[in-house]
């Protein structure tokens, strides 16, 4: 099943759809995507992820068509 | 009280009939050519074409009073599947309408993540969750400034398509 996996700031957005068996979770879902690699400031131990902007935890199992999101937390 | 119940029933029925036969018999059918059009536009009501929403400019389409280059979201590729369906051949002589002009950015000292623009995207272009920094997909954003209205804290604002290969277009002459 295809889920997305997005990463926004204002400079730059990486936006990346793959391919992952059924019962796929979220942290299993972002590592497969190559989404750490390509963006190295991303700390899933300190950033918040969740899918279509509801927070989710890492081991929560994703959905066919979901957008995985990894967030960063206000700056005030 | 049965009497109540049964003019209330009576008159129910009654009026539920003659609204059913009025839609019926009172019925205007669209003009297919207007839903199809309609069909192949965004839908996102953006009025960025100028017209109220996406079916008055499928009804100005099928008119013939608005060109096929006229809806920013859409691109190139609406361009050509408006054309095909008017069986006409697209006029981008000149850069019109369907360049997108703007994308949003989000000034990222003011974003408070209350979520507000992205409840007003339409195209869902906006990432983001409560007390979280938001973020604009520009892939995504139809440069329809829904959210820099609905931002409270003015941290939204729209700024000008950067010139790419895509986007590029030839100068008009200087007229003299």
């Amino acid at each position: 099943m295809q889920v997305d996996v997005v990463y926004a700031t204002a400079e730059r957005q990486v936006w990346l759809t793959i391919d992952v068996p059924e019962g796929t979770t979220v942290v299993t879902a972002i590592q497969a995507s190559g989404i750490l690699q390509r963006c190295p400031e991303i700390d899933l131990k300190a950033q918040k992820v969740g899918i279509f902007s509801k927070l989710t935890k890492l081991d929560a199992t994703v959905e066919a068509g979901s957008r995985i999101e990894i967030y960063r937390p206000v700056r005030r | 009280m049965l009497a109540a119940i049964g003019g209330l029933t009576a008159l129910g029925v009654t009026l539920g009939t003659v609204l059913a036969v009025a839609s019926r018999c009172l019925n205007l059918d669209d003009d297919p050519l207007e839903a199809d059009l309609e069909a192949l536009l965004p839908g996102a009501q953006c009025g960025q074409c100028g017209h109220v929403g996406c079916k008055q400019a499928a009804a100005a389409l099928a008119a013939g009073t608005a060109p096929v280059t006229l809806c920013p979201p859409g691109g190139a590729s609406l361009v050509r599947a408006l054309a095909d369906r008017l069986g006409i051949e697209p006029d981008c002589s000149e850069p019109s309408g369907s360049l997108r002009l703007h994308e949003a950015v989000i000034d990222e000292d003011d974003c408070v993540g209350c979520m507000k623009c992205l409840q007003a995207c339409a195209s869902d272009a906006i990432v983001g969750a409560p007390k979280q920094l938001h973020g604009v997909l520009a892939e995504a954003c139809m440069g329809c400034g829904r959210c820099v209205e609905a931002c409270p804290n003015g941290a939204i604002a729209l700024r000008p398509m950067p010139v790419t290969l895509e986007t590029w277009h030839w100068p008009k002459p200087a007229r003299v």
